[in-house]
């Protein structure tokens, strides 16, 4: 777990996100569960309670229930970048898993990796950056080596 | 189990064994030779890692503040000035700015930082005034605190 071990990434927005207007970055999202497994119950609820009011509140991305038997039930969700995320919801209940799809729906594609810095700018400096010759005033006439003139 | 000839006693080791060599194996992947291919060279590697990134939690907080010091103490160079002059009279003017922001605005915003000096030097000049003068009300003060009525 070192720094350079680790992978990392600096802050961004996907194409400056936020600043038009806000696109959902959540592309399809996927229950896949089970018909009558144990594990697959809280997703079982979610389909029945939350999910519809969910597929309304993010008009932008596509929810796709597939019954299947499996023995995890999943939800995989897949972002505008192509960043596909697959979460385990066994033995979850209707609510953890309304408050997982509703962060997933919050999050962008780019990956959950250390953030090295918790702030980015496109324009870090107005003043203009600092250079040697800021704060030098500029030379009257020649430029000549000091001391010249009391030598002649 | 139940074992009934002595060939059977050997031991079954458990099938695990790939998965925890990997384990510790994929925090080596980046070193150097063959430390990142073999396991007991890798373990040791991998534990010094640690160890190093452990402690350099508390060396990287020291050596940004020298580092945000020294860029600072270049910076009021410049403009006639040294750091702990600097530092001194900002904290009396009451500028509440970290080092952090102040070696940024030295870097970034260089008009910001020299009417910062200028302040500075403005109060050094009025504690002088004030601790060598005869103790007339100065012409105009700076750092005296007003209360609005």
């Amino acid at each position: 777990m070192t720094s350079r071990g680790t992978p990392s990434r600096f802050l961004k927005s996907v194409l400056q996100n936020g600043v038009g207007r806000y696109v959902c970055q959540l592309k399809r999202i996927s229950l896949v569960f089970s018909k009558n497994a144990q594990s697959s119950l809280g997703a079982r609820h979610f389909i029945e309670e939350g999910v519809v009011d969910f597929a309304k509140k993010n008009p932008g991305t596509v929810v796709y229930i597939s019954p299947e038997p499996c023995r995890i039930p999943r939800i995989v969700a897949e972002y505008l970048n192509g960043t596909v995320r697959e979460e385990a919801i066994t033995s979850k209940t209707s609510q953890q898993i309304s408050e997982l799809v509703t962060k997933m729906a919050n999050q962008s594609g780019l990956d959950i990796i250390r953030i090295r810095k918790p702030y980015h700018t496109d324009s870090p400096s107005i003043q203009g950056q600092w250079h040697p010759f800021t704060n030098r005033p500029p030379a009257d006439g020649f430029i000549r080596p000091p001391g010249k003139e009391t030598s002649s | 189990m139940v074992f009934l000839t002595f060939p059977c006693l050997i031991r079954n080791r458990g099938p695990d064994r790939y998965w925890r060599i990997q384990e510790v194996l994929k925090n080596a992947r980046h070193f150097r030779g063959r430390k990142n291919r073999c396991f007991s060279l890798a373990v040791r590697a991998v534990r010094r890692a640690f160890v190093y990134a452990t402690k350099g939690r508390q060396l990287k907080k020291r050596n940004m503040r020298t580092l945000w010091i020294s860029r600072i103490a270049a910076g009021s160079h410049e403009h006639g000035m040294r750091y702990p002059v600097l530092m001194n009279n900002l904290v009396k003017s009451s500028v509440q700015l970290n080092r952090k922001v102040l070696s940024d605005l030295a870097i970034s915003e260089p008009r910001t930082f020299q009417s910062l000096a200028k302040l500075a030097r403005v109060r050094q000049e009025e504690g002088f005034r004030a601790a060598l003068g005869d103790g007339s009300e100065p012409a105009g003060v700076l750092s005296r605190v007003v209360l609005l009525q």
